[in-house]
């Protein structure tokens, strides 16, 4: 979109943006729920679009839920949502390893939930890894610890068993060149949790740093997302409209891939942060800034 | 030495020059790993350099970033390997220095939240340094239902085999108070063990708790010019040109020499290779100048001959 960016949507416009669309991407952190709640007016504005004949999917970066945890949690906050319409990153992840890396039938070191483990295995990819794991026997030994050799990547996501020993033995395992190296994303804030848990960026440094090599990330900003929606659902990017609240991912995820994009203020990002970015002169910056922002979803509403 | 511009010169040495060095300079800082011993095994001939350097009437200290250990248990290691002499004064371990910094320049008042091992905790207890008691969290504590120490003051990470999610989750909220500090023992992202093999370092943790907290944590061992600090402290002043930083590690103890004006020497028994300096010496980045090395030997036994001639000559 050319012309100024960064403008509030209201009024008529709101129509006119939503008229030359024909699918909206939701970020779900920050957007449609905060925590455990929803955030007012969201499920109305879903129903209201698909009511439009729009189709409406959630992208979200989280890797600690499948497809169906997601649906699950979405429908009990009352959102009308199908697993096919979720794309997380756990699932995105083993789409990732399968059709890019070409992992089927092989293995991975995870380091990641359970929820990981079980979308890799609908994909026929093994793993090895998940759950807790604690050094034992002498430095000596966890150099030496054994290596499965059917390992051809090390995958990291959120884990909350994250321990010394899996940054060891992902270390090991990478010292191998020829082993991939993937991450869900490089998140370093986790939105509306006050800093009290330790986002999957942090987990993804340790072993970036460790092993002195970097991950692929399969999260937003990166494209591959957005192409595993469009190749589900034939989705054309200048039809198509990103919703999100942070700029770094959702906004960056929109303008990388041609998408509209429209910033809510009910999460991470603010509009001095998107101003900031467009003032400061610097043309990587300028993709996260959003072609408009509300103060929240609900602000669709009386276009709908 | 370092050459007129400032240029510097990654010569290997042998013989006469090393007499020169021998004769120019009277305080000699080591590196252990690699540098003085492979695990338990001394690189041949060390044992015999530190104990004529001393002999001689030469300072000799080690400096390392290994924080796993307690002082007490390096003197004892080196006695084991044949160093005689070698006393709890000349060994400088980043956490010793750790300790003393907390102890000295923070002047701390209140606890430390320690991500390290055993070594760590028993050089701060010895300092005085209070640190928050090691948790015994059940298995279903997560961050929203364990207590968190009051009045934590710094966060110090270190080498942390027990390193957990919840240990990360409690560092990163202690941190979110802008009054407590963030320090590291020393920012190697790996540690080489015998055998080539190697284990992740302190700097990969420091790495991720920078990530989770947005802040740079300030760090204690090489290349920080701190631990200079506490040895020229210790022995009441220290001219940087009296002395020769010998070290097997480009970006900790090359940079480390060139942090506090020091001249530097890589010995090439250990991590770093001689390409690796010639890479940086030829490199456009001025900034790469300060990892490459005045000399360079084979292994610090090169040392050996040049007593021999000193010796001689003193007949």
């Amino acid at each position: 979109m050319s012309g100024t960016k960064c403008t509030r949507l209201s009024g008529a416009p709101v129509r006119r943006l939503l008229d030359s669309v024909d699918s909206v991407l939701f970020d779900c952190d920050g957007v449609i729920w905060r925590g455990d709640q929803a955030v007012p007016g969201a499920c109305r504005v879903i129903d209201l679009l698909k009511e439009h004949g729009k189709k409406v999917f959630f992208v979200t970066n989280n890797s600690s839920k499948t497809r169906r945890m997601y649906a699950e949690k979405m429908s009990a906050l009352g959102f009308g949502v199908s697993e096919e319409e979720v794309f997380g990153t756990a699932y995105c992840c083993a789409a990732y390893l399968r059709t890019v890396c070409e992992l089927e039938g092989k293995k991975v070191y995870l380091i990641g939930s359970a929820a990981m483990a079980h979308e890799l295995e609908a994909v026929g990819i093994r793993q090895t890894g998940v759950g807790p794991d604690h050094v034992s026997g002498k430095q000596g030994d966890w150099a030496a610890v054994p290596l499965d050799p059917d390992v051809r990547a090390v995958v990291v996501g959120f884990d909350e068993h994250f321990s010394y020993m899996k940054l060891n033995r992902a270390l090991q395992y990478l010292l191998r060149e020829d082993c991939l190296f993937v991450g869900t994303n490089r998140d370093t804030r986790l939105p509306l949790e006050g800093g009290k848990a330790v986002p999957t960026g942090c987990l993804l440094q340790a072993v970036e740093t460790a092993a002195q090599r970097r991950a692929q990330t399969v999260g937003k900003p990166n494209h591959f997302m957005f192409d595993c929606v469009a190749s589900h659902f034939g989705v054309q990017p200048e039809r198509c409209l990103m919703v999100g609240d942070r700029l770094d991912t959702d906004i960056l995820l929109g303008s990388n891939c041609g998408l509209k994009t429209l910033l809510t203020l009910t999460g991470v990002s603010t509009v001095a942060d998107a101003e900031a970015h467009r003032e400061s002169g610097c043309a990587e910056r300028q993709g996260m800034v959003p072609d408009y922002y509300v103060d929240s979803i609900a602000d669709l509403l009386p276009a709908l | 030495m370092a050459g007129a511009f400032g240029f510097k010169g990654c010569q290997k040495i042998r013989g006469p020059q090393i007499r020169g060095l021998l004769e120019a300079k009277d305080f000699f800082l080591f590196d252990c790993d690699g540098v003085i011993w492979h695990g338990e095994n001394a690189i041949t001939g060390a044992a015999k350099v530190v104990n004529s350097l001393i002999r001689h009437g030469k300072n000799v200290v080690f400096v390392t970033n290994n924080c796993t250990r307690p002082r007490e248990n390096y003197v004892h290691k080196f006695s084991r390997l044949g160093f005689t002499d070698v006393m709890l004064d000349q060994i400088f371990s980043s956490s010793y220095c750790s300790a003393l910094y907390l102890r000295d320049v923070v002047q701390v008042r209140g606890q430390v939240f320690v991500m390290g091992c055993e070594g760590l905790r028993r050089e701060l207890l010895e300092a005085g340094v209070p640190c928050v008691e090691e948790a015994d969290d059940g298995p279903d504590a997560t961050i929203y239902n364990c207590t968190l120490a009051p009045d934590v003051k710094a966060v110090l990470v270190g080498h942390d085999d027990k390193l957990t999610f919840l240990k990360l989750a409690k560092a990163s909220c202690y941190l979110r108070d802008p009054e407590c500090l963030f320090l590291a023992t020393d920012n190697d992202p790996w540690h080489p063990l015998s055998g080539g093999r190697i284990l992740p370092g302190s700097g990969s943790l420091t790495a991720a708790l920078e990530v989770a907290s947005g802040r740079k944590a300030t760090v204690i061992g090489k290349p920080s010019r701190f631990m200079f600090e506490c040895i020229s402290s210790q022995f009441r002043g220290v001219d940087p040109a009296q002395c020769l930083m010998v070290g097997d590690r480009l970006e900790t103890d090359m940079l480390f020499g060139s942090n506090c004006g020091l001249d530097t020497m890589l010995t090439l028994t250990g991590v770093s290779q001689l390409e690796e300096a010639q890479e940086y010496r030829n490199s456009d980045l001025t900034t790469n100048h300060s990892f490459v090395p005045d000399y360079v030997v084979d292994t610090i036994a090169d040392f050996l001959p040049a007593f021999e001639e000193l010796e001689e000559q003193n007949d």
